[in-house]
């Protein structure tokens, strides 16, 4: 008797606490937990915060990773069915996933398509038409430059006047040339006896891509074929950066490693070709810097690297709530004010005359109005083909051009052993 | 120093022989003897007459996993390893042996194959002596502490490799590096490149295997010390051998097979390295000019970066017929020190 009460009791224990439980989840599962893939500084965490605080039905879920590493998941999750409800995708990879339409949902008549870009809208079209993508920021491309270093190198600080000493890549090499040839001694053999090594611009590499985006055509023709050894666009932007890595203005440092950070903040490096969304970043890392920058013009006219469309997978869970986001975070006063708080600036062409944009000034950057700088150079780009595996052929003439930097090949030792490589390696 | 070499020398010829026929034979018997009495006593207890009906149930669940996970997968890379695999197309295009006859005229393939074993060579060998060093250390009884020295041995082991990466990267960066700072300290006049040139690439990725699996290679040395009589010592001590004698004649035979294990584990797992090369280069390529690009790398550019599944799937077999190689040596060798403890 005893016994069975207290296994009567026991049962009672499980049962109420098994309700409680289930009592407690609904009031949590209620919740969508609207799961997003990102890389980078793609979603704010604080606007993140504040979508939620508006809808308090929704839980933003947010996955970010490394660019490459997120978009290679992005495919394992396409063909398992497994994908989030919303992914953003770099304009590097645009080419790639717009050759598959079918994994994405249709977004028109999402947002108003003459409030945005043009060209950045168009690489947000999968290849049979379909709207799959909305972008985000325009990686607008200008160069930003340490006013004390180049007064101490006896070049002009006037950001008007810097940008008139290079109006071509080949006037940046020599005025590079101009900087190292004025430091210190002890500066020059620093780099010889290979310690910290001292240049004009942190990374000759990054001008290759900027070089590129200034064309018309980059690895593909509109039709998908491959014309990556008969461009002369790329040719041009290969050589043209082995030029400048021979001509000894280049650190070497790779961007985002920790010697560029230190190196930043003690000017080992004068210039560093800045999209709008490194901006941010530099002052997050160099913050006892502030006022020693400036922003000039990019030499050959305006350039573009990065930015990135958000799209919803066919395998969403909750598309609905997915589109409602991206209407919310995307629209153009939000681009607004994400330039105005984090530095990527708009894909929303229609800001591009208002006064809340091209009247700003960073005083991080000696109060350059960055939103003006960046509003002409993203004027002046042309509308640019991405193709499916251009990722990959960025990669091998990076690498090549890598080569070149070391004094390991000369540049057109370097320019067949690319073609070799991406011939062997690249089918489509 | 003659006198030593002396010394050393009439120790070798009387200690060893003395020692090993009085140890060995009661070695190998001993678990022989355990073992039969077993399978006696589990057959007694009715366990045997249970297993036709219920063994396969309780080992049901492993290779259903097994097949689902494992095998399934395997098969299905062989399969696309014949195909130009598209990873998100609809049709794939039969290839035939060309990914494979690819593979072995690729020379990415090769400097991956040579990377891999460099990485191997500097990560396995220098470990393998610092393990053997750092257990008989902790052997020591008049060692205090020993059980937190033993427990905090494996805290680099249970690190995330990626936060490993990240504190290396910077460890061993070129201008701002603590390595390079402490090198010009000790007088270096250059500082090295760790990341572009190739050799110290390899040198920094193997520290970085070296730092993560030494204490664990350390404990399995330890328990492998731990197990060798006592007695052995003691006579060799009223032999009057010296520690390092002791160490050679007695520790290191019997640590043959312990380092035949580890030796092959540590194989296994260099064939294998791609988060340290990964994360330390920041892309797939293994570094700007493939420096330190490794076999499972150069497999997963491929596959992810170029969207070449078929051809990857065909590195992926190339890398099992050389694990596979390499552990039928593996186990020639182990036969061979076998069938020599045996003859003794």
């Amino acid at each position: 008797m005893n016994r069975k009460t207290s296994i009567r009791s026991a049962i009672a224990v499980a049962v109420i606490a098994s309700l409680s439980l289930i009592g407690i989840q609904p009031a949590q599962a209620a919740k969508i937990q609207l799961k997003i893939w990102t890389f980078g500084n793609v979603i704010q965490t604080p606007l993140e915060k504040e979508y939620e605080r508006l809808n308090p039905t929704i839980d933003l879920v947010i996955k970010e990773n490394s660019m490459d590493a997120h978009h290679q998941s992005l495919i394992t999750a396409f063909k398992a069915n497994t994908t989030p409800d919303i992914a953003a995708i770099e304009v590097a990879y645009s080419g790639f996933f717009r050759s598959y339409p079918k994994y994405f949902q249709n977004l028109s008549g999402l947002v108003n398509e003459s409030d945005y870009l043009d060209w950045r809208w168009d690489q947000g079209v999968g290849n049979d038409g379909k709207l799959i993508g909305i972008p985000t920021d325009v990686g607008g491309l200008q160069v930003a430059y340490r006013k004390d270093l180049f007064a101490k190198r006896g070049l002009p600080t006037d950001r008007v006047a810097v940008g008139k000493l290079w109006p071509t890549w080949q006037a940046f090499i020599n005025t590079g040339k101009t900087y190292v040839s004025k430091l210190t001694a002890a500066e020059k053999t620093s780099c010889k006896v290979k310690k910290v090594c001292y240049g004009f611009i942190d990374n000759a590499g990054t001008m290759y891509p900027a070089i590129l985006n200034q064309g018309t055509k980059k690895y593909y023709e509109s039709n998908g074929t491959l014309i990556y050894n008969t461009n002369a666009n790329v040719k041009t932007a290969f050589t043209t950066t082995a030029t400048a890595m021979n001509s000894g203005i280049s650190t070497r440092i790779n961007q985002f490693t920790s010697d560029w950070n230190a190196g930043m903040m003690k000017g080992v490096f004068a210039t560093v070709l800045a999209p709008a969304w490194m901006l941010d970043y530099i002052k997050q890392q160099a913050k006892s810097t502030k006022g020693k920058w400036d922003i000039a013009d990019l030499p050959g006219g305006g350039g573009n690297l990065g930015g990135s469309q958000l799209t919803v997978p066919t395998a969403a869970k909750y598309p609905a709530q997915a589109k409602a986001f991206i209407k919310w975070y995307l629209n153009p006063d939000m681009q607004l004010r994400i330039f105005k708080e984090y530095g990527l600036f708009p894909s929303a062409s229609k800001l591009y005359n208002n006064p809340q944009l091209t009247g700003y000034k960073d005083p991080f950057f000696s109060n350059a109005p960055t939103g003006q700088i960046y509003v002409t150079g993203a004027k002046q780009l042309r509308p640019i083909f991405e193709g499916k595996n251009q990722r990959a052929i960025d990669n091998y003439f990076g690498q090549a051009l890598a080569k070149v930097a070391v004094g390991k090949m000369t540049a057109s030792a370097a320019w067949a052993d690319a073609v070799a490589q991406i011939s062997k390696n690249i089918k489509n | 120093m003659a006198g030593t070499t002396e010394r050393s020398a009439a120790a070798k010829k009387r200690k060893p022989t003395n020692v090993f026929k009085s140890a060995h034979p009661n070695k190998p018997e001993r678990p022989k003897r355990g073992k039969k009495s077993e399978k006696r006593l589990a057959t007694e207890n009715g366990i045997k007459a249970l297993n036709p009906k219920w063994g396969y149930t309780f080992v049901a669940p492993f290779f259903v996993m097994f097949l689902i996970f494992g095998l399934a997968p395997v098969i299905f890379s062989i399969w696309i390893a014949f195909y130009n695999w598209d990873p998100l197309g609809d049709e794939q295009e039969f290839y035939g042996f060309t990914n494979f006859t690819d593979v072995l005229v690729d020379e990415n393939f090769w400097i991956a194959l040579r990377n891999t074993f460099s990485i191997w060579f500097f990560s396995t060998i220098p470990q393998m002596i610092m393990a053997i060093g750092l257990a008989s250390i902790l052997r020591n009884p008049r060692l205090k502490g020993a059980t937190f020295w033993r427990t905090i041995l494996l805290v680099p082991n249970i690190t995330s490799v990626l936060a490993i990466a990240i504190v290396f990267g910077q460890l061993f960066g070129r201008d701002f590096g603590l390595v390079n700072l402490a090198l010009t300290y000790l007088g270096m006049p250059a500082h090295i490149d760790w990341i572009a040139e190739p050799l110290p690439s390899h040198v920094a990725i193997a520290t970085m295997i070296t730092w993560r699996w030494l204490g664990y290679n350390a404990l399995i040395f330890l328990a492998a010390m731990l197990a060798i009589p006592s007695y052995l010592y003691e006579s060799a001590d009223l032999d009057g051998a010296s520690k390092w004698q002791q160490f050679r004649y007695i520790t290191l035979p019997q640590l043959k097979n312990t380092i035949t294990f580890v030796l092959i584990v540590g194989t296994i797992g260099g064939l294998q390295v791609f988060a340290e090369p990964l994360t330390l280069g920041g892309n797939m390529s293994g570094g700007d000019s493939r420096q330190f690009s490794t076999l499972t790398l150069f497999l997963y550019e491929q596959a992810f970066v170029n969207n070449r599944w078929g051809y990857a799937a065909a590195i992926g077999i190339f890398i099992t017929v050389i694990v596979l190689i390499i552990s039928a040596i593996n186990f020639a060798i182990t036969r061979q020190i076998a069938s020599e403890d045996n003859n003794k």
